[in-house]
């Protein structure tokens, strides 16, 4: 009765007092044991809280099993590689060399994978070219072959390697093997042919060039006895004179040349103000004519009547004799004899170079060198450039010889002669005679589709081997990941079929082994290193071996009037094109990038495409105009050499009166994200050397309704004449007709007056430099008020991160473009998405022309995020998604970003970069992804680009992928600022300028980025910026960017 | 003629109404089968309604790329039809608040309706901010609620998290303001209606019983209403104009954007008010209520207003030549000859020239005329808003980024469906709300020192409305 109060009870054991029951109420807290719970689950014996305990539970996980949650697979290390540490990035020392295009590389890995392509500075070039960065992304391409196969009508059915190797070998045992290559750099590859060709005694190497340097070469050989492209050294020529060689974009080596060129453009001391003078001699404005102080205008077919002329001008000055010869027009004939008296002015130091494929040209251009006395100085044997050896004759013999009846092997490796030979249909059907066809390809392209056998090589990424680009300097390539597919390279394929008995066949690594063994016979000399080990180590930690040597004199030897004879004769047609490489695409191996594809082209700005470039001149009142009023994006027909093709037009300022152009490498028919991009010209080429034709331009057939160019406005002070009006100095007529065109009246300055690029000619850059110091003093007024005043001490207490871009050293060449693609994960959109303005680029390069309509020049302005200290984006996000970091950054938290697009609005200086649409395939469903019209967007398998996992590879994983509708923009890549801070916080020191460098301050070739600490008054930056030709864009408008820019200053002389 | 109180103003009500004649003619549409004419316009606008749902649908499983915009113009037809319909809202507010405590009486025949427009064009407006965003699933991240994330906050400088507030004050008050209006109204309704109407209107009138203390609260009610509504009038305009005005783009920084602002909402709110009362008054037989007189008044202010707009117009054109600024004076340069100098003379002709017929007097009481004028300063601002937003953007400081504008049916389809929501809305409304404020017209039957005579001197005055009319135009 313990328990009952005042005779009350709740139950029946509470009344009959239940031994039970009085044991358990003294317990404060009543457990029924795990026992009795186990014991009782049979019974259903829940109560009310169980079972609505059980409901919830139910519904809950019925409701989780009925959402999918899509898997991605991450599988852990078994057993993890020592170097490998996951989050770190490992670098390796390697090569690109793809064609004739080389470079000295750092490859960035992590966890196992290429990510980025930075330059090797041991090998002295700093930075590296566009292509080099995007050769990563051409790893991870899903149109690469997957393993060897057979082709039979184009189509490819897969094999096993042993299969295949056995039937090659079989048909490759008596014939006279034939193997067609592009120039060959590699030592070790070229011992290994030797090998092969002693194994089959009539192997022949066939190795040509797309775009060929055979008449330099051959003109070498007759003049030197050396069938090499000498070294250049543009850095050592006070005068630099370019016949159409577009040495800073395409031309043997431009990264090389860039740095050189940028070295004589930089002005050191403001006050006594000296670079190198640049004339260009062209028909197109190319990226080096771009760069040029004058250019002179000829057409294709006056090249060699130009080079004529200028030899007989220089000769007349150093004591030589004219040689009679085709001649060029007027204004070129005067102007190049102005040249000339430069030219020997200068002699020693300047540089004469041609781009033509005539051998007599090419004779003549020596002749010019030697008379100025620039070999040993600017123009060097000693460090000969070997990038380029191909011949046009010898491929044109083959493919007699495979027409001719003759039914020999053929091994294609690295080319592409259906596509890019301009008989590339007579290659076809030689080919389908040879008694064996095996193709290297990689991927699937026009020669390999007329193939049998494809035999994969490995991506350069993949592969040992070594390459000398320069004379007695070689550099190792090494796999930075291991073969993604059941690929071999090519070197080992034909050791293979050689049945090679210097091959460790047992070897993980044979080739590895096989190039080892190459260097240690051919390369290692004992000295400095006791053993091969050691120097083989250190070598390829370095990637480098051998040192420049010291340049020597050549003299050159020739018969001149015989050379003047033979020069291209100037045509008289209405019309003339020429064809070019361009930049981004090269010859065409580079089609299949679609980083490529969308860098646009520096000149004219387009993407996806190769577009007829027409001359633009002023209608003579209010607007430019071209031949039959067509503007940019309209589609003509063309017609060269009895060839009509349907082109896009751009018109283009530079390009001469009566001529037009047109690039390479484009119009692929068989290819990945290049298929069908563009037009192709090779067929409308006569022969290998004829980079020009008479042309006819037909009506206006239509309107290219996606026209992709990221820059319509062109220009900002183009000049001219204009009735009725007067310039400043009251002269007639001569007015910024580009200004005048903006819209009724003449609204001058409107342009020109905008605090975006301020430039002089270099005579004139003291008075300019303090103008702009009282034009800055002037906007310093205006510029006092901030922000977030009362929060200094924040933004001085770390460093304040800043950048100097010099505009004087930039070339336009677009390196950082594609660095900063890669580094940040900026996604691709396609033609179509670029036709909206919908291109995502961080870094773009604005491109303005200025000067005389005919002949303008031309200034390049990387533009990206300008990290404003009073940025006009932070205070107007609603929901603080971009805000100030204290050291200087500009922020983008695209977490909290909801896609009002005010920020973007409001920059000044349009930067900002909006996901229209799901570009990266971030979000679960596929319905709103862009590429569903854009067939150049999809993977093999017609996927989204990004979806596909092998692309995804190429990820930098320190980087946020963007989803759909959120901005994003130019983080100063703040990874890694963060990796460098964590590095000066783990050696406990103060950060350094030199523990960060930007991807586009990487990859710049002119070293015309610089980053780092603006707090730290040592630092380089720092330092740059107290440089009285520095200054902001946008000044005015306090907004107090933290990228600071140089005055651009030209060398420009009168030359009419 | 009904008895002519002076001699000199026409009477505000017509055809010598009895308050029960007045209930009686504004009841009508609430409890008869609706027309032919209202069910037609109420198919097509449910049917612009569908085209909207569909297309903001598209938008937001699309993403924002289904628009035109692109880097250099982030802002097109949305936030221009955002601006526009914000600008409609204004003549509501003004009608019943400031008018109110300017004692014009002639209000009361039309702010029932111009409220409910206020309420509908917030609405309309009100969406474009949210369905204009890139993620809009994230909007919740523009309140300041307490949060786990630091607490992190929504960014108080910024003009769009103002608009958040002011948009959503507006609608409030707006929404208070017009409701309690409509108490005594749907009490009459109510008193008026059997079976489940009865229910419905009872608990829509919140069982008001007509005692002098409601009337007394009701009064106090609507004037302290007015109060917070007056500043509402200025300040909401101001306020969009801020995302504009606090900005850096030439064009855009400006700092006669709020006057300029308000006066263009009145003006265009005024604009539609004319267009929707046209309708109203015909087709549900309001013309004793809805006279020449308000049709003439709010000509007047349209003609003010626009007049004032036009100024600021020559203001700002004088100011980017006075300033010497280039950025200023390229803005307005591009605005008048760039590529959208089309934009800005249809905005001068609708919104400047046009008005200036209502200096005369049989212009401004000419009812087709005034039609015609209300749609052309509807579309005049749209074009106002369009030149502001898109085709400044379109030329800012670098000429590198230069574009153009254009807009993709997706955009299309959101600002004709907006108008579909819009009318959805409001003919929604005239068939459940009384549209002339029954209370407050009788109120204005008899005007002080005089007796109400209506009755006595004439008793029957139906189909009397369209001749008045007609001597009306003939004076």
């Amino acid at each position: 009765m313990e328990f009952q109060k005042d005779n009350i009870w709740i139950g029946a054991e509470h009344l009959t007092n239940d031994s039970t029951f009085v044991e358990i109420a003294k317990q404060e807290f009543h457990h029924t044991s795990v026992e009795d719970t186990l014991e009782n689950m049979g019974e259903f014996n829940t109560n009310r809280r169980d079972f609505l305990k059980y409901l919830g539970f139910g519904i809950s996980a019925a409701t989780l099993a009925a959402c999918e949650i899509p898997l991605r697979r991450a599988v852990p290390y078994v057993t993890k590689p020592d170097s490998v540490v996951p989050g770190v990035a490992n670098y390796y020392a390697s090569s690109f060399v793809e064609g004739g295009d080389f470079n000295a590389i750092l490859v960035k890995t992590r966890e196992g994978r290429p990510i980025k392509i930075e330059s090797n500075t041991i090998y002295g070039i700093e930075g590296s070219s566009a292509r080099a960065q995007a050769s990563v992304l051409s790893l991870y391409d899903t149109h690469r072959f997957q393993s060897c196969g057979k082709i039979s009508d184009g189509k490819y059915t897969a094999a096993n390697w042993e299969t295949i190797d056995n039937e090659i070998k079989a048909k490759l045992a008596g014939g006279n093997v034939r193997i067609v290559t592009g120039s060959m750099m590699s030592p070790t590859a070229k011992a290994v042919v030797a090998e092969f060709a002693s194994k089959f005694p009539n192997t022949q190497v066939i190795s040509y060039d797309a775009v060929s340097y055979h008449g330099m070469l051959e003109a070498n050989l007759k003049c030197f006895g050396d069938r090499v492209i000498p070294g250049y050294r543009f850095d050592n020529a006070n005068v630099i004179v370019s016949f159409d060689a577009d040495f800073l974009g395409t031309w043997v080596s431009p990264t090389e040349f860039n740095q050189q060129y940028a070295k004589g453009r930089r002005i050191q001391n403001h006050e006594e103000a000296k670079m190198s003078r640049h004339v260009q001699v062209e028909s197109r404005m190319s990226l080096t004519g771009s760069n040029a102080d004058n250019r002179i205008l000829v057409k294709p077919s006056e090249q060699g009547a130009a080079i004529l002329a200028l030899y007989n001008a220089v000769a007349a000055l150093t004591g030589g004799t004219k040689v009679e010869g085709a001649s060029v027009n007027e204004a070129a004939a005067k102007a190049l004899a102005k040249v000339a008296e430069e030219l020997v002015a200068n002699k020693g130091k300047s540089l004469v170079v041609s781009a033509s494929n005539n051998v007599s040209e090419q004779i003549l251009i020596n002749e010019i060198n030697s008379r100025l006395e620039n070999y040993g100085s600017t123009i060097d044997f000693a460090n000969a450039n070997l990038q380029h050896s191909g011949s046009d004759e010898k491929i044109q013999s083959l493919i007699s010889e495979m027409n001719g009846g003759a039914s020999n092997p053929i091994i294609i490796w690295g080319c592409n002669p259906v596509y890019d030979l301009p008989n590339g249909e007579q290659f076809k059907a030689g080919l389908a005679k040879a008694s064996l066809s095996v193709s290297f390809a990689a991927k699937m392209d026009e020669t390999t589709a007329a193939c049998q056998y494809v035999a994969p090589a490995n991506h350069v990424l993949e592969s040992w081997g070594d390459a000398e680009a320069r004379k007695g300097q070689i550099t190792l390539i090494q796999p930075t990941i291991a073969q993604i597919f059941s690929t071999r390279q090519a070197e080992l394929s034909l050791l293979r079929w050689a049945d090679s008995s210097n091959t460790n066949w047992g070897a993980e690594q044979p080739y590895y082994e096989y190039l080892k063994k190459y260097w240690e016979k051919n390369v290692f000399i004992p000295g400095k290193y006791l053993s091969f080990q050691t120097f083989w180590d250190n070598t390829l930690h370095d990637g480098v071996h051998g040192a420049p040597s010291a340049p020597v004199a050549r003299k050159c030897v020739c018969d001149v009037a015989q050379a003047a004879a033979g020069i291209s004769k100037p045509e008289n047609v209405e019309w003339e094109i020429s064809f070019y490489e361009s930049v981004n695409i090269g010859d065409g191996r580079y089609a299949d990038n679609p980083w490529l594809q969308e860098l646009p082209d520096p000149v004219m700005r387009t993407v996806w495409g190769n577009y007829l470039s027409l001359p633009i001149e002023w209608n003579g009142s209010n607007d430019f105009r071209s031949h039959n009023d067509l503007k940019d994006g309209d589609i003509v027909e063309i017609t060269v050499n009895g060839k009509s093709e349907k082109v896009i037009v751009i018109r283009q300022f530079g390009q001469m009166p009566g001529t037009a152009s047109l690039a390479i490498g484009f119009g692929r028919t068989v290819a990945g994200a290049g298929k069908g991009v563009g037009t192709n010209v090779y067929p409308m080429m006569k022969s290998m050397s004829a980079n020009y034709a008479s042309l006819t331009i037909g009506a206006k057939v239509g309107e290219d309704k996606d026209f992709a160019s990221v820059q319509y406005h062109h220009t900002m002070g183009i000049t001219g004449k204009q009735e009725g009006y007067k310039d400043k100095e009251d002269k007639d007529g001569n007015i910024n007709l580009d200004e005048k065109a903006l819209g009724p009246g003449y609204f001058a300055g409107a342009l020109t007056n905008r605090s975006i690029i301020f430039r002089t000619h270099v005579s004139e850059l003291k008075t300019k430099v303090e103008e702009l110091e009282e034009k800055r003093a002037e906007f310093a007024k205006l510029n006092k008020e901030t922000l977030y005043s009362g929060h200094e001490d924040v933004f001085t207490a770390g460093p304040h991160w800043k950048m100097y871009v010099d505009l004087n050293s930039c070339t336009g060449c677009a390196a950082c473009t594609v660095a900063c693609m890669s580094e940040n994960n900026v996604p691709v959109v396609g033609k179509k998405e670029v036709h909206r303005h919908h291109e995502m680029t961080w870094l773009r390069i604005d491109r303005y022309y200025y000067g005389d309509i005919t002949n303008p020049n031309t200034v390049y302005q990387p533009m990206m995020c300008q990290h404003c200290e009073n940025a006009p984006c932070e205070n107007v996000c609603p929901v603080n998604a971009t805000n100030h970091s204290h050291d200087g950054l500009n922020q983008m938290t695209y977490n909290r970003c909801i896609g009002t697009r005010y920020c973007a609005n409001n920059c000044p200086f349009k930067v900002r970069r909006f996901n229209w649409l799901d570009y990266t395939t971030a979000d679960l469903f596929p319905w709103n992804e862009n590429y569903k019209n854009d067939e150049n967007m999809l993977t093999a398998d017609g996927q989204p680009m990004y979806a596909d996992n092998l692309v995804r590879m190429v990820l930098n994983p320190d980087v946020t992928v963007r989803s759909r509708g959120v901005i994003e923009k130019c983080s100063f890549c703040v990874q890694r600022i963060q990796e460098g801070k964590l590095t000066a916080k783990r050696e406990n020191r103060v950060i350094r300028d030199s523990d960060v460098k930007t991807a586009c301050q990487t990859a710049c070739p002119t070293g015309a980025i610089t980053f780092g600490n603006g707090n730290d008054p040592e630092s380089t930056v720092s330092k740059l910026i107290e440089n009285p030709m520095s200054y902001r864009v946008l000044e005015d408008i306090n907004v107090n960017p933290s990228v600071v820019y140089s005055m651009k200053v030209n060398n420009r002389s009168e030359m009419a | 003629m009904s008895v002519v109180i002076s001699g000199i103003r026409e009477p505000l009500v017509l055809g010598n109404k009895t308050y029960h004649q007045i209930t009686e003619d504004i009841c009508a549409p609430t409890e008869r089968v609706p027309s032919k004419a209202w069910i037609i316009a109420f198919v097509i606008a449910a049917c612009f309604l569908g085209m909207y749902l569909f297309a903001v649908t598209w938008t937001i499983w699309m993403g924002i790329g289904s628009w035109n915009l692109n880097r250099t113009i982030n802002w097109g037809y949305d936030i221009t039809n955002f601006v526009w319909w914000v600008g409609i809202g204004h003549a509501g507010t003004l009608i019943s608040a400031i008018l109110l405590l300017f004692r014009q009486k002639w209000r009361t025949g039309v702010n029932r309706a111009a409220e409910a427009m206020t309420i509908f064009a917030v609405i309309c407006a009100g969406q474009f901010p949210i369905i204009h965003m890139g993620r809009v699933w994230m909007a919740p991240f523009i309140f300041p609620y307490p949060n786990t994330r630091g607490p992190l906050w929504p960014n108080f400088n910024s003009p769009l998290f103002w608009d958040v507030f002011a948009i959503s004050t507006y609608f409030t008050v707006s929404l208070l303001f017009w409701y309690t209006g409509l108490v005594p109204d749907f009490a009459t309704v109510r008193d008026r209606a059997i079976g489940w109407r009865k229910k419905l209107y009872n608990s829509l009138a919140f069982g008001w019983t007509g005692s002098a203390k409601h009337w007394q609260r009701w009064e106090y009610l609507s004037l302290v209403l007015a109060g917070i509504s007056t500043p509402l009038v200025l300040s909401v305009h101001t306020i969009v104009s801020f995302d504009f005005a606090t900005s850096v783009i030439p064009g855009w920084h400006t700092t006669i954007f709020p006057p300029y602002f308000v006066a263009g909402a009145i003006f265009s709110g005024f604009a539609m008010v004319q267009t929707l009362m046209l309708i109203c008054r015909r087709v549900l037989n309001l013309q004793d209520y809805i006279t020449l007189e308000h049709i003439e008044s709010m000509n007047k202010v349209i003609l003010l207003t626009g007049t004032v707009v036009g100024i600021a117009y020559l203001t700002e054109l004088f100011i980017s030549w006075y300033s010497g600024s280039l950025w200023e004076g390229f803005a307005f340069y591009h605005r008048l000859f760039g590529p959208y100098w089309w934009s800005y003379f249809g905005m001068m002709f609708c919104n400047v020239l046009s008005p200036q017929i209502f200096w005369k007097k049989s212009w401004r009481r000419n009812i087709e005329l005034t039609f015609l004028m209300s749609i052309f300063i509807n579309i005049g601002m749209w074009f106002e808003r369009y030149v502001i937003i898109a085709s400044t953007l379109a030329r800012d400081f670098l000429p590198s980024s230069w574009s153009y504008y254009s807009p993709t049916w997706v955009e299309i389809c959101l600002f004709l469906g907006s108008q579909g929501l819009f009318f959805t809305c409001f003919l929604i409304f005239t068939r459940v709300a009384p549209v002339v404020a029954i209370a407050e017209v009788k109120s204005i039957l008899k005007a002080a020192g005089n007796q109400y005579a209506g009755k006595n001197t004439m008793p029957s005055h139906h189909d009397h409305s369209h001749e008045e009319e007609h001597d009306h135009a003939h004076h």
